[in-house]
């Protein structure tokens, strides 16, 4: 309960955050191809600082080179080639996108306002003291004493000695002459007893501030908030799917191709994800977070219908380091949510089949529609 | 008044109000337990219990310490562009086995096939399946499959094999001996194509086909009569009188998808439509066609070929054409001569018999009634059964002599299914090179020197060709999963073609298809549209239709009854509708479907006349010597005629698989080699009681509904005068049902379905296409026994006959029912809208959804099974044990290869938990956040469950009737309308159409009186 208490201004934090800045300048889908490799002022990442791109060229140029800057070189554009042979030849790929996209991407990076984030970014610049093999252990139990239900083995031991004490005396060596002593005794101790005993088996299957170590020392952190690179780039199936997708090792070859160096670890751990590659083994990831078999989880559901943040389940991945499991994901957890959420009503064309909650709604009874109110909390919503 | 009951065994309870013996036990007893288990349970003393407590608190303990597994996600190393983790693709192919024909829909998720269904956009089936089509998925997944090539029983390589066989071959060559490839019948015009390059190559080669069931004789009497070595295209949809002899064509003949599509067009009363066809059926058995006929004959199989003479006769002496001389036919057959004769064009007569007289007969009325070019052609001929019995007689005599050096096995299996298979056994011993191509190593295959197992359908590419005209592509939807490999690719290897299947395929349709089509410019544009649909249509020229030959019959004719008169018990062999002729044998879902008419499972049985076998003494489920040789258990079967006997072929395997082999006895042996074909039916078969009992496990009564008008029926005649006729209960209940409680209602969606039994037929597929989508626990005969089957839909057959006016109805109770009316009913959940199971849930594990759905929630459930007690429905079933990972029900749930087949998206239920009917809410919830995701409404129809979409008669119509506009909306304003006990006010959100058969009053009367 007192995690939830601290959370929900952070999450109310970071959404309202999030949304005022994309109220500001909202990065179009397509740009989350770009951003792979680029950045807006943050200087040289694979390709060039896209800062100030739309004064370096001209308008047509940039739109046939963005759909196919090797065709470019190979019809030998001066400017072209010229900007290949800067980047090391690392031949930008080609994008299937409509002029239009192309306009919308040129535009986005020219009314980019970098003071925005650049403030929360040198905040978190890494440590470069921190080792190259992850956390150590104790970061690992503070982790869990954060995020789980806190250790409860002390008080439980302390009752149940308490418990066979008076037992014992009660029975055996008789010391106190009151038996109420005893009986209030045992009666307290029962109760805390059946209270940790209850709050622990609610915890049971759950994996709340799980934390495991991952085969590649892989940071959300560098690669979310640093290198500004969208979830959706790597876990691009969650718009589409019910799983969100892990991203194939094809996919981080994308830019680790040519990025062989990273800031906090080194050659290390990116040579293992190269070494995945050249060895044709996909990399086996630690999954953190687990639903149980008869749970139907689907992400399409939350992230494109409900119009969710990744956050409000997983935490602030974008600043973790390493992946931890912030919510216990249990069904009274997923049953709140379901009750106090509302649904995207006007802007989804499917809620028009609620015909008596369209004309509520009119008639100005009803404020909002929760997920609960369309059946978000019917049995066969999630089991079946 | 009408009579209804299920089975012999309610009959009589119904007479003598007593319970039998086997019945003494509560359906689902509280206890659930047999006497044995139960007896085992009073043992159990205070030490048990201390065992027990001991046991629970340390387990308990041993939870509490236990951590958390570690979960692995392995992401794609570069994943394929068209694959998306957690959602299904769907890809279209064609299911061919050498029998039944299906274009098909395969669904595949992450990588495996998991269901298969029809192809809405064939023509020839608009998205239909079988039972048998539906299971097929499972055959993938079976680890009875050979998973490399092997030499004399050893494990070889391809490339020694393949040296070794082209050596082989080229030593034949020089030397000019015989190669045979014997083939089940092959429409794959590409593979037609293989064949002729491989005669190129080796010269002395022939292809020989041979077909489990034969059709020999129809394509002989074709050649005889219009000069074409064919089979004809039938259309039963423009039927208005049909005419069946022996001739199971909604169940096993010919092509039964397509037709049972067609039947129900022709039985189809909504839409404006206010009539049907008249069916008429001769026959031996109780077929799934005879028990939707609207007047069903049942004769012996000797008097076929009298009746049809008589039949033709009484056309011909009309139609001036010269008659045959024959004895007069047991039944009258005025009363459909003259209907034939009314509805010229419109009238289809079809017999199933593989005798060349009957084939001519059949022709000849066909021919003078006009349908010759109008209901049956050779417009677009059959490709289908090419087999000619007399040819493989004549191979199996050169085999003997030592006059056939190689023999190319594929996809047939002589040694088990031909009618003398020591005879093929010892044939093939003197065949130098004997190569098999066979998936599994069954009764031919393991006989072969070499086998080079061919690739799962799945795992193929493929085409094929049905109709003159009408293509379809088959495509392969997993990588290959053994080392296997295709057969057309071995042969066009040994034929020095180095080409791989697929560009060969895509060649041939480059070459002879693309050139035929103007809709594409370029070939890979069609080639890609095509495999994308699937299908592909060819137009054809102007068709004259041939004449017929009157001096072939008449030359026939004296030989026709030449023959000494069948005497004695007359014994038929039919196909059943699940199992076929016993090729997927290995096939758990198969093995468990009951048959639609005796509801058995797992066994084949000698079906008798009920009051042949009292006369006789035999009784259910005695153990009977047949011939002397083959011991069968007896199934009283009312509607056999008097005085027969049927056998379902396809059971008796010996090298099936852990599931087929040694269930039931090989039927095939019974069968002979009479006048040039293949005979199905045998006379003068001695039976006699070996004395002992056999169990055969039926689920015929252990869904009573204690005669309540579950089904209701009408005639035509009736209902043209009046909709609801038949069904005027429904009016009067809904007039009388006052409730206290509020008529729910549904902002949204209310999800029903609309099963209309005048289309049922019965068939099955169904049954096969829930358990498939519902990963439903197969459990085996023993515990079918114990009435525990798992099945989330059933389909209730009930009987009927009207009592003759002569006797009185107490009398009519002694009568044994002789021809029965048969009446199906798919009978699954019925989502009460007042839901008896809801209310005495103690843990509120059965709620009712906002969708008007009865959920089932499996974890929440502790197995109290109140909701079993007070379903009236009785369409909840219990584990009972863990049936996933249990050796005990070694079955696809105990198979790591098999248990792919599982869908990801419904759990697999625990031992001691109720399940049932979800209305395939994975379906639902899918296709809702599909229409989410593309921010739209959702379409009437987008949405289907299982059931309805294997449907092939379209009798099953789901949808949300807050759309007034839906089909299942249109369906529930018909007249026919009614749920299931109604009167219980449980507010089903099944409906049902009342069945009309076409019929009059004399009829019903005539046809009681003729055989009672």
């Amino acid at each position: 309960m007192r995690n939830r208490i601290i959370f929900t201004p952070l999450f109310l934090f970071f959404i309202i955050f999030s949304l005022t800045t994309a109220a500001q300048n909202q990065p179009p889908v397509e740009y989350t191809v770009c951003s792979a490799c680029h950045t807006i002022g943050k200087g040289k990442l694979i390709g060039p600082d896209l800062k100030g791109v739309n004064d370096r060229h001209d308008e047509a140029w940039l739109i046939s080179f963005i759909k196919s800057s090797q065709t470019m070189v190979k019809n030998g554009d001066p400017v072209a080639v010229k900007l290949f042979e800067e980047n090391n030849k690392i031949p930008m790929p080609d994008n299937n996108l409509t002029d239009d996209q192309i306009r919308g991407i040129l535009t986005y990076i020219k009314n980019y306002d970098e003071t925005a984030v650049t403030s929360t970014t040198t905040a978190e610049k890494p440590k470069s003291d921190v080792p190259a093999s992850g956390q150590d252990d104790s970061s690992l139990k503070m982790q869990k004493q954060k995020y789980g239900p806190g250790n409860t083995r002390p008080t439980f031991i302390i009752f149940f000695v308490l418990f066979l004490i008076a037992l014992i005396d009660l029975t055996f060596t008789k010391i106190i002459k009151a038996y109420f002593v005893h009986v209030i005794i045992i009666f307290v101790s029962i109760f805390v007893l059946g209270e940790i005993v209850y709050v622990e088996a609610k915890e049971l299957g759950r994996q709340q501030g799980y934390s495991p170590d991952q085969p590649v020392w892989f940071s959300h952190k560098v690669h979310a908030t640093q290198n500004q690179i969208n979830c959706l780039y790597c876990h691009s199936t969650a718009m589409e799917s019910k799983s969100a997708g892990f991203p194939s090792t094809a996919v981080c070859m994308n830019c680790h191709n040519v990025v062989k160096k990273g800031k906090i670890t080194g050659e290390v751990e990116i040579a293992k994800v190269v070494n995945s590659w050249n060895t044709k083994k996909p990399i086996e990831w630690v999954r953190v977070h687990n639903l149980p078999d008869h749970v139907w989880f689907s992400h399409a559901q939350h992230v494109n219908v409900g119009k969710r943040q990744c956050q409000e389940c997983h935490g602030k991945v974008e600043e973790m380091d390493k992946i931890v499991q912030v919510e216990n994901l249990g069904m009274g957890w997923c049953v709140n949510c379901h009750r106090n959420t509302n649904v995207q009503f006007k802007e989804n064309e499917f809620y028009k089949e609620f015909a008596k909650y369209q004309e509520e709604i009119k008639a100005g009874t009803r404020s909002r529609v929760t997920v609960d109110d369309i059946g978000g909390n019917n049995c066969q919503l999630c089991h079946y | 008044m009408k009579k209804y009951w299920k089975s012999l065994d309610e009959l009589k309870e119904n007479q003598e109000g007593n319970i039998p013996a086997n019945e003494v036990a509560p359906e689902f007893s509280i206890e659930g337990l047999t006497e044995d288990e139960v007896k085992s349970k009073l043992k159990s003393n205070r030490r048990d219990f201390l065992k027990m407590l001991g046991f629970s608190v340390s387990t308990a303990a041993l939870a509490a310490s236990c951590e958390q597994p570690v979960r692995k996600a392995i992401p794609f190393l570069n994943k394929p562009e068209e694959v998306t983790p957690g959602t299904a693709s769907h890809y279209a192919s064609t299911f061919y086995d050498g029998n039944d024909y299906c274009p098909v829909v395969v669904k595949v998720r992450d990588g495996r096939p998991i269901k298969i269904e029809g192809n809405e956009l064939s023509s020839i089936t608009e998205g239909g399946t079988n039972a048998r089509i539906q299971a097929s998925v499972l055959g993938l997944y079976d680890s009875y499959r050979l998973n490399h090539p092997l030499k004399n029983g050893q494990k070889t390589d391809w490339t020694t094999l393949d040296s070794e066989i082209t050596n082989a071959l080229s030593g034949i060559n020089v030397t000019g001996g015989k190669i045979i490839i014997l083939s089940a019948s092959v429409i794959s015009p590409s593979m037609l194509r293989i064949f002729e390059e491989f005669k190129t190559k080796y010269p002395n080669t022939e292809v020989i086909y041979y077909d489990t069931v034969s059709y020999s004789a129809m394509r002989k009497a074709n050649f005889e009569t219009f000069g074409k070595e064919a089979v004809m295209r039938y259309n039963f949809a423009d039927t208005e009188v049909i005419a069946g002899f022996n001739c199971d064509f909604l169940g096993s003949w010919l092509s039964p998808v397509e037709y049972a599509l067609q039947y129900s067009k022709s039985r189809d009363l909504t839409n404006g439509k206010n009539t049907i066809s008249k069916h008429y059926q001769f026959e031996s058995w109780m077929s799934l066609t005879g028990s939707n006929a609207d007047i069903r004959y049942p004769i012996k199989p000797s008097d076929e070929k009298v009746i049809l003479a008589n039949l033709y006769n009484y056309i011909a002496a009309k139609s001036g054409t010269p008659q045959i001389q024959v004895q007069a036919s047991p039944v009258d057959i005025s009363k459909l001569a003259e209907d034939l004769m009314l509805h010229q064009g419109k009238s289809l007569t079809v017999s199933g018999t593989n005798d060349v007289h009957i084939q001519t007969l059949v022709n000849a009325i066909n021919f003078l009634t006009g349908n010759q070019g109008s209901t049956l052609g050779f417009e677009r001929s059959s490709n289908l059964k090419k087999g000619i019995d007399e040819r493989f007689e004549m191979l199996l005599g050169e085999m003997e002599q030592g006059k056939v050096d190689a023999l190319f096995v594929y996809n047939v299996n002589p040694a088990y299914d031909y009618y003398d298979p020591a005879k093929f056994i010892n044939a093939l011993k003197n065949v130098k090179l004997s190569v098999s191509f066979g998936e599994t190593p069954d009764e031919t295959t393991k006989l072969c020197t070499y086998v080079c197992p061919d690739n799962h359908s799945l795992e193929s590419w493929g085409d094929a060709e049905p109709f003159t005209g009408i293509y379809s592509l088959a495509q392969p939807c997993i990588q290959k999963l053994f080392d296997t490999r295709q057969m057309g690719e071995s042969l066009l290897k040994w034929a020095g073609n180095t080409m791989d299947i697929h560009s060969y395929i895509q060649k041939y349709w480059e070459e002879n298809l693309y050139p035929k089509q103007s809709e594409y410019l370029s070939f890979t544009d069609f080639w890609n549209h095509t495999l994308q649909k699937g299908v592909f249509e060819v137009q054809l020229g102007l068709y004259a239709c041939p004449l017929y030959n009157f001096d072939y019959l008449m030359s026939l004719a004296p030989l026709m009854f030449a023959d000494k008169p069948a005497s004695g018990l007359e014994l038929t062999l039919y196909e059943k509708v699940g199992l076929g002729t016993g090729k997927m044998a290995n096939n758990p879902w198969l093995q468990e479907l009951p048959d639609p008419i005796t509801k058995a499972v797992w066994d084949n049985y000698l079906a008798l006349s009920p009051t042949w076998a009292k006369e006789n003494g035999f009784a259910m489920e005695d153990l009977v010597k047949i011939n002397g040789t083959m011991e069968l258990p007896v199934m009283l079967q009312p509607g056999q005629p008097y005085g027969t006997a049927a056998i379902a072929i396809g059971y008796g395997r010996t090298d099936g698989g852990k599931v087929a082999n040694n269930l039931g006895k090989n039927a095939f042996v019974l069968a002979s080699f009479i006048n040039g074909s293949k005979q199905y039916s045998i006379s003068s078969i001695t039976i006699e009681k070996t004395g002992s009992t056999y169990p055969l496990a039926t689920t015929q009564t252990h869904h009573q509904m204690e005669g309540r008008p579950l089904v209701r029926e009408t005639v035509l005649g009736k209902w043209q005068q009046n909709p609801e006729s038949g069904n005027e209960l429904h009016r009067i209940t809904e007039e009388k049902a006052v409730s206290l409680y509020k008529k729910p209602h549904y902002d949204s969606f209310h999800w029903e379905l609309a099963i209309d039994l005048n289309k049922c037929i019965g068939c099955s597929a169904c049954v096969i296409a829930c358990q498939a989508e519902n990963n439903v626990a197969v459990i085996g005969k023993e515990e079918v026994r114990k009435k525990r089957i798992m099945h989330w839909i059933r389909i209730d057959r009930y009987y009927s006959a009207v009592p003759p006016e002569k006797i009185g109805p107490d009398e009519f109770f002694n009568l044994e029912p002789e021809n029965p009316e048969v009446f199906h009913q798919p009978v699954m959940c019925q989502h009460c809208d007042n839901a008896p199971c809801e209310n005495v849930c103690p843990v509120a594990a059965t709620p009712h959804s906002k969708e008007g759905l009865n959920q089932m929630a499996y974890n929440r459930c502790i197995g109290t099974r109140y909701c079993m007690n007070n379903c009236p429905y009785r369409v909840r079933r219990f584990n009972w044990y863990r049936y996933a990972d249990n050796e005990k029900f070694d079955y696809n749930f105990n198979d790591e290869l098999s248990k792919m087949v599982l869908n990801p998206d419904v759990v697999v239920r625990e031992r001691g938990v109720v399940e049932k009917c979800s209305m395939c809410i994975q379906r639902i919830q899918e296709k809702k956040l599909k229409a989410k995701n593309e921010n739209r409404m959702l379409e009437d129809g987008e949405i289907n469950v299982a059931c309805a979409q294997a449907c092939p008669t379209k009798a099953i119509v789901f949808g949300n009737t807050n759309d007034k506009e839906s089909r299942v909306s249109k369906l529930f304003d018909n007249a026919r309308r009614y749920h299931l006990l109604e009167e219980l006010h449980t507010l089903s959100s099944v409906g049902y159409l009342t069945k009309v058969r076409n019929k009059n009053v004399e009829d019903i009367n005539e046809n009681s009186e003729q055989h009672s």
